[in-house]
């Protein structure tokens, strides 16, 4: 008797342990979505929210504060997401709040960022519809990198035209490069002008001492001297 | 064509093979038919599922908790290379927790579970079935078939979900003890992270399963020892196939529940 007695307790502690262990479960993972404490509603209006899916976290300056309640296409271009947020964080939400769709870590899911306003606003009420704007997304960096690559390829080629241009010797910096005469023509006709220069000189160093000019250049002098 | 009868089995073995599994199938089915009638028909043998409740869950607890810290300790360890090579090591401890609570919790379990409970009820009753002890209870004015089967039938089945539960419980455990070894994670950050990645999608249906396990389990071992003969050597058969039908039952009922609760998911 006292053994089926023993028996009896020890079963019912083990029963009774499981039942404990699963419940708790329940209540966490319950708890973490926001079932068992207060809560309000909180929507929001995207044109896309980039693969969200309900049951997603919402945060609010880096807080887990939420989670997404539903998702519902409300015309072809925007969808309406309904938020269940924690009370404790209301007081913090202002009425000028913005909601934007981010990504938690680089390979992470999809999360509603709220982003804190600025003080002196109103606290959100339950149901308000909150002013969202769209983050960039990777498909937007990925269209921009599109068209960047793209002028590139457009530079390079008018890039190698020219280099082909002139390694052919075409045009005048072709013919600089590429073209022997036109360089020895380029070097001669340096040399003649530095003579030339050298020859202009001497004449008006000559033309400065002739009795008929030397009174122009010391006119010239004086007025520098004067100063 | 003398090659072809030495080599080859007849087309009358494999008729006959046929013939036998069918007959397995319908024998399995009016078992299963009359353990619901007999299950629902009053007197209930409570004591006798107590004593029972105690022996298949109380008693398989150690086994089951030892399992289940391994489980855990190993999962962990083996995971952690592969995450660390994308420096996805925070990720452990919620990978390990739905992969054990998903699917590795209740299988390896239910496993464990048709290892020991499967094979003593197959051993057991088919040794009262080679001794005439079920005979002599039907003489004697008590149902059999309410007191042994419907009895382990049902212990099995409510004592396989609690098993399940304390088995992830420890399991974690064991994963919590195996970040440990090469990394630094409080208890309170670990519990945060597993939770954090858990759904009631990943938990009910895990623990819904774990009843058809249980009850598939005791149902085939039952049935194996209750209908076993060719005496002393029938009960090594009985025991030996109650844990490989068992087994297979597990597998098979485990795939049936991944596609319907990944219906509703």
């Amino acid at each position: 008797m006292k053994k089926t007695t023993g028996h009896k307790v020890r079963l019912g502690i083990f029963i009774s342990l499981g039942f404990a262990l699963f419940i708790a479960g329940i209540y966490f993972i319950g708890q973490k979505q926001q079932l068992f404490g207060n809560t309000f509603h909180v929507n929001g209006i995207f044109k896309d929210i980039s693969g969200l899916q309900v049951g997603n976290n919402v945060r609010f300056s880096g807080i887990n504060v939420g989670i997404v309640e539903s998702i519902q296409q409300i015309s072809d271009s925007t969808v309406k997401i309904d938020m269940l947020i924690d009370e404790r964080s209301r007081k913090f939400m202002k009425k000028n709040s913005k909601a934007i769709i981010g990504s938690d870590g680089l390979m992470g899911n999809k999360i509603v960022l709220i982003v804190p306003a600025t003080i002196g606003k109103k606290a959100l009420v339950d149901n308000d519809t909150i002013e969202t704007f769209r983050a960039v997304s990777m498909d937007d960096i990925l269209i921009k990198v599109k068209v960047t690559s793209d002028n590139a390829a457009t530079i390079t080629a008018d890039l190698s035209a020219i280099i082909g241009s002139i390694r052919e010797g075409k045009g005048t910096i072709g013919k600089l490069f590429m073209d022997s005469t036109f360089a020895q023509t380029l070097d001669q006709t340096l040399v003649n002008i530095k003579q030339g220069a050298g020859g202009f000189k001497q004449n008006m160093n000559a033309a400065s001492h002739n009795v008929l000019l030397r009174g122009f250049f010391k006119k010239k002098i004086n007025p520098k001297e004067k100063r | 064509m003398v090659i072809k009868k030495i080599v080859g089995p007849s087309e009358r073995l494999y008729l006959s093979a046929l013939k036998g599994f069918f007959e397995e199938v319908a024998q399995l089915t009016l078992f299963t038919l009359r353990f619901f009638k007999q299950a629902l028909q009053p007197p209930y043998e409570f004591n006798e599922l107590l004593k029972q409740s105690y022996l298949i869950g109380y008693k398989s607890l150690p086994l089951i908790a030892i399992t289940g810290c391994i489980m855990g300790l190993v999962l962990t360890i083996q995971s952690r290379p592969t995450l660390a090579e994308f420096g996805a090591e925070s990720w452990l401890p919620a990978m390990v927790a739905v992969s054990i609570i998903r699917e590795i919790g209740p299988v390896i379990t239910a496993l464990i579970f048709a290892g020991k409970v499967g094979s003593g009820i197959g051993a057991e009753l088919a040794s009262m079935k080679v001794s005439e002890q079920i005979d002599a209870m039907e003489v004697s004015g008590i149902n059999p078939f309410k007191y042994i089967v419907v009895t382990r039938v049902v212990s099995a089945t409510f004592m396989l979900p609690v098993l399940v539960v304390m088995a992830d419980a420890i399991a974690l455990y064991g994963a919590y003890i195996g970040v440990n070894l090469k990394g630094e994670v409080s208890f309170h950050l670990f519990f945060l992270q597993v939770f954090e990645k858990l759904t009631f999608t990943d938990v009910f249906p895990a623990i819904i399963k774990t009843f058809f396990f249980g009850f598939a389990i005791a149902l085939i071992s039952c049935y194996k020892g209750y209908n076993s003969n060719k005496g002393t050597e029938g009960v090594g058969v009985a025991a030996n196939s109650a844990v490989v039908y068992g087994s297979l039952a597990v597998f098979i009922l485990d795939m049936a529940a991944v596609q319907i609760s990944s219906l509703f998911s």
